[in-house]
């Protein structure tokens, strides 16, 4: 606040205006543009894929040449056999794995953030490892001990034959150690007297974990759940190897490059893309109820 | 890594109820760890076992399979041999990190502290161009870098660029498609970081330092730095083992470890020796992880900014 | 997800022996500890794989029987003829009418995207005497094809049970060089790499070898060349017979890619995605099988794509239906089979896959559809199917299989080393 009054119209004006001309400019638009552009540019592709889905060839496959529209694909969405199924398989694996490993992980990465233990250096290091593992070799391997373990020990073959469950628990255990470093990285910052005066004022860590930490770290937990979704609706390699005969999604799709994509791919991925779409508008929607 | 966690528990009153609960307290991060480490052992250090166990084999596809015959000349025929393509990896994915961080950076920055009500919001709209399959979103790329395609097309139709001027196959394509795949590894420990910053730190900067910009570098910079480097690990690694954008957006002379380690193991039938590499780089991976930690010392600077800026 | 069908259909000597085998290990394993165990495994499994399939080796054994309910049939995308019913569902025509005929159902995936991703797939499975959950597999000869026969992890068919591929097989399909008496396989369908040509950004003709190293050709880095298909390839366009090459020749091919690579003219090595530039308008000329570009030439109105059959040969390639060991239903796989050498079957599948068929009698049956459909007043459709009877390439004459090789097959892992050796580097680069 300026000391030297000079009109007292103008100390008012700056009263008012706490932040500095240049300030604004960043904050007010450079920054906010520039994030608008960058969400461009990550969802340029699903734009043209959007395009392609109406995109009206004479034949099944599709070609980069933009033919005219139509709505036929849109009309026979499940027309392509093999495609739905695969479509419905990824839909199942991706939510369950998605929450399992984030509360594996969540629990993990807390773990490692913010408690010395014994084990703790190990545990760090497998984690680093499963991230830097190329996934065609953690998929050969994880195939070869689904298939070595089956026949030594013939109730895994029952339990856990080459499919689903195979999919969704290779899933979930890439996915743990993704959202364990987000979480960690979050937790690693974490004041810790805020929870230590929470327990001087409730009797029960359980509960101080429940009304301080876990909303401390709730931003960390969305990431690492949308990490780890999005992680297994789209993993190809890994899933591949151990899948046996079950396809999922971006295997169906994979393979269909081999000739040419069906549009109802494009269909199918306009429509993943819209259900996202309206998740953000609902949450816009549920955090206006709160404010 | 190693280094104990933020604040060290402090002792209380050696009361009996006291000395059960720091027992108790003890015992927590191991209850905390432990469903998440079972499943990591099962499904994840045994296939890995499993991998440095197959390094070590020798013998071929055709000739009776594989034996276990401590064969350490896997690793060093795999380095001799595979050198300048580990080389080339490392110095593609350092590129495609440092140029993650700097686009995602800014963006987080702008959601985590001026998003408000809208960040979640925001957030989920950087990720559900990812929900749609890597392997459509790698094709609608090619239809758009394509050479006559939606960008280079008008662009040679004025002339500003010559005819035979092409995007794909280089590894320009190589390290965009790599960079544009994993922003989201990028820009999720960053927000997370950035997000937790206590707004009112900034404040106090900006009353104190002149400019915002070095608010910024006192400040902000050094408490996201847990998400710098979970951001740099989520990305760089991963990305260094990368061979789809190479296979496909590639050219004669972007070859990457991780096509070779695709060859070897599928074209090749070789497993002893892709298994071989992919421990290689792995090591590799942690060598030069440890370093940048050291460097960048993440926990000590944690704890400083942190004491420093409550106090 | 699959149910592995009951093995009680199967014999009852093969069951034994499985049995015998499967008690042999787990009783090994009890005795010798986890410690040993565990190093021991590679060659435990690598001997209890032996032991299954030498019980199990004689076709009459595998192949009698009466045939299961189910077969599990895995093929590669688009292979196979579709079409869809009055409320717009897709269904395959000649399986609806097998399972009609026959009362057995086919589980039919599309599951094969690449031989080396698919036999990476199965091989854990083989090596540990597993059943793969398919009965019937395609594989195009090559090195995979090889490694199947070669480590026994194909049942050798029973040859009195397939009368029809007897009857009304190809001459090329019987016999051939990589399966000799047609032990292991029976054709699916077959095709030729020659080369894909835009005909808008080349610059001249495009039929030798030598024009695909030449710029004032095809231009600068506008070549495309496949990987797996380049070292045969080149080599039957160098004079070179690839079924008797040895190391010396295959360092002849190299060294004319390496050329081809210094002289600036490549944009990419392909797995197999080359399609895709070229129709893009990426590529002026590339390595292509020959019903990709047919595909698209005639069908989705691609006129400015052609494919060329090279002056100095094309290379010869089959897919191959084989069955896996340890199959649930391999009676009824070998009917299957079969089934599909019955000329009104393979039209079926030939019109709408558009790749050389093994049954040369399609040739006649698509003429007379092509008839067919002029008279019912469908032009377009009439003239694409004229177009596809009356093409050399999907019905070669005898002067233009002799025009054509099979590629070399790498029987042992010396080979397979010592080629890779020379031929990986350059793509590799």
């Amino acid at each position: 606040m300026s000391a030297v009054a000079t009109r007292p119209r103008e100390v008012a004006a700056e009263d008012l205006a706490p932040v500095n001309p240049p300030r604004k400019r960043w904050t007010r638009f450079l920054l906010p543009t520039y994030t608008w552009l960058m969400i461009l540019y990550l969802t340029s592709p699903v734009f043209v894929m959007i395009l392609y889905g109406f995109n009206a060839i004479p034949g099944d496959r599709q070609t980069p040449k933009f033919w005219g529209f139509t709505l036929q694909w849109y009309r026979d969405l499940f027309g392509v056999a093999g495609l739905t199924s695969a479509l419905k398989n990824s839909l199942i694996v991706a939510p369950v794995s998605a929450i399992v490993a984030t509360m594996l992980g969540t629990l993990l990465g807390l773990a490692l953030g913010r408690y010395w233990f014994r084990g703790r250096a190990p545990v760090n290091f497998l984690i680093f490892l499963a991230i830097a593992v190329p996934e065609i070799v953690l998929g050969s391997s994880l195939l070869s001990m689904f298939v070595l373990s089956s026949t030594q020990v013939p109730l895994i073959g029952d339990v856990l034959p080459l499919g689903l469950r195979t999919i969704l628990v290779s899933h979930i255990g890439f996915s743990i150690p993704f959202v364990a470093v987000t979480v960690r990285a979050r937790v690693q910052g974490l004041d810790r007297s805020l929870e230590d005066a929470a327990q001087d004022l409730f009797a029960n860590p359980v509960t101080a974990f429940y009304k301080v930490t876990l909303p401390l770290i709730a931003p960390a937990i969305l990431a690492g759940f949308l990490l780890a979704f999005v992680l297994s609706l789209d993993d190809f390699v890994i899933t591949n190897f151990v899948s046996g005969q079950t396809q999922t999604f971006p295997i169906w799709v994979f393979g269909a490059t081999r000739i040419g994509l069906p549009p109802q791919v494009n269909v199918m991925g306009t429509l993943l893309f819209g259900a996202g779409l309206l998740a953000a508008v609902a949450n816009v929607v549920v955090q206006r109820r709160r404010a | 890594m190693a280094k104990g966690g933020a604040v060290q528990e402090t002792a209380v009153e050696p009361g009996g109820a006291e000395r059960g609960l720091q027992a108790r307290r003890r015992l927590v991060p191991y209850y905390l760890l432990g469903p998440a480490g079972a499943w990591l052992l099962v499904f994840l250090l045994l296939p890995m076992l499993l991998l440095a166990y197959t390094s070590l084999q020798s013998g071929g596809i055709l000739s009776g399979g594989f034996q276990f015959t401590w064969e350490f000349s896997n690793y060093v025929d795999g380095v001799q041999q595979y050198q300048k393509f580990f080389i080339r990896s490392v110095e593609y994915s350092l590129i495609v990190t440092l140029v993650a961080l700097l686009l995602a950076y800014p963006m987080t920055y702008w959601i985590a502290f001026y998003g408000g009500r809208w960040k979640s919001s925001l957030l989920l709209l950087i990720l559900i161009p990812f929900f749609v399959s890597f392997v459509i979103r790698t094709i609608q790329w090619k239809f758009i870098l394509g050479d006559n395609g939606f960008i280079l097309g008008p662009l040679k139709n004025l002339g500003i660029l010559p005819d035979s001027y092409h995007v794909l196959a280089t590894p320009f394509a190589v390290v965009a498609g790599i960079t544009y795949n994993f922003i989201p590894f990028t820009a999720l420990p960053l927000y997370v970081a950035l997000e937790r910053i206590d707004k009112r730190l900034v404040e106090a900067a900006k009353d104190l330092y002149s400019s915002r910009w070095q608010a910024f570098r006192h400040v902000v910079w050094p408490l996201s730095l847990p998400g710098v480097f979970a951001a740099f690990l989520l990305t760089f690694v991963p990305a260094t083992g990368d061979y789809v954008n190479a296979a496909v957006l590639g050219g004669p002379g972007t070859t990457m470890i991780g096509n070779i380690i695709q060859d070897k193991f599928l074209t090749q039938n070789d497993y002893p020796e892709a298994a071989a590499l992919s421990v290689i780089l792995m090591l590799g991976m942690l060598v030069l992880a440890s370093l940048y930690a050291r460097i960048l010392g993440t926990e000590d600077s944690t704890v400083a900014a942190a004491a420093g800026g409550a106090a | 997800m699959n149910e592995r069908t009951d093995h009680s259909l199967r014999d009852e000597a093969v069951m034994e022996a499985i049995m015998r085998a499967r008690l042999t290990r787990r009783g090994l394993l009890k005795g010798a500890g986890r410690g040993a165990a565990a190093l021991g495994l590679g060659a435990f499994l690598a001997a209890c794989a032996k032991e299954t399939s030498e019980a199990a080796s004689d076709p009459k054994q595998i192949f009698g029987g009466q045939p299961g309910d189910k077969i599990n049939f895995a093929n590669w995308p688009l292979y196979i003829d579709y079409t869809k019913d009055k409320e717009g569902n897709r269904y395959i025509p000649s399986l609806r009418d097998f399972t009609k005929e026959t009362g057995i159902e086919v589980n039919f995936q599309e599951a094969i995207q690449s031989n080396p991703e698919f036999f990476g797939k199965l091989q854990p499975q083989l090596q540990a005497g597993q059943d793969t959950g398919w009965d019937i597999i395609v594989i195009t000869n090559g090195r995979y094809f090889t490694a199947l026969v070669e480590n026994e992890w194909v049942y050798p068919l029973d040859p009195t049970k397939h009368p029809n591929f007897d009857q009304y097989a190809a001459k090329w399909a019987k016999d051939p060089t990589y399966d000799p008496n047609n032990e292991h396989s029976m054709a699916w369908q077959s095709g030729f790499t020659g080369f894909g040509v835009n005909k808008e950004l080349v610059k001249g003709p495009v039929t030798k070898l030598d024009d695909l190293a030449n710029p004032d050709k095809v231009g600068k880095g506008l070549v495309g060349m496949l990987k797996e298909d380049m070292p045969d390839f080149v080599m039957i366009n160098l004079g070179i017979d690839p079924t008797t090459s040895g190391p010396v020749e295959w360092k002849e091919a190299a060294g004319w890619m390496l050329k081809q690579r210094d002289a600036g003219v490549i944009r990419q090595y392909y797995d197999q995605g080359y399609i895709d530039d070229l129709t893009a308008g990426n590529l002026s000329a590339a390595m292509a099988w020959s019903g990709d570009v047919l595909y698209y030439q005639t069908w989705a109105g691609y006129s400015n794509l052609d494919w060329i059959f090279p002056d100095d040969g094309a290379l010869h390639w089959v897919d191959n239906m084989l069955v896996p060991v340890e199959a649930a239903n391999p009676a009824g796989a070998i009917e299957l089979m079969d089934y599909y050498y019955r000329p009104e079957v393979a039209t079926a599948v030939t019109e709408w896959v558009l790749y050389l068929s093994p049954v040369p009698s399609t040739k006649q049956l698509i003429l007379k559809d092509a008839k067919k459909a002029e008279d019912q007043n469908y032009k377009g459709y009439a003239n694409k199917l004229l177009a596809t009877g009356e093409n050399p390439y999907m019905y070669p004459d005898d002067t233009l299989l002799g025009r054509t090789s099979y590629g070399r097959e790498l029987k042992t892992d010396d080979e397979r080393e010592e080629w890779d050796a020379i031929f990986l580097p350059i793509s590799q680069g």
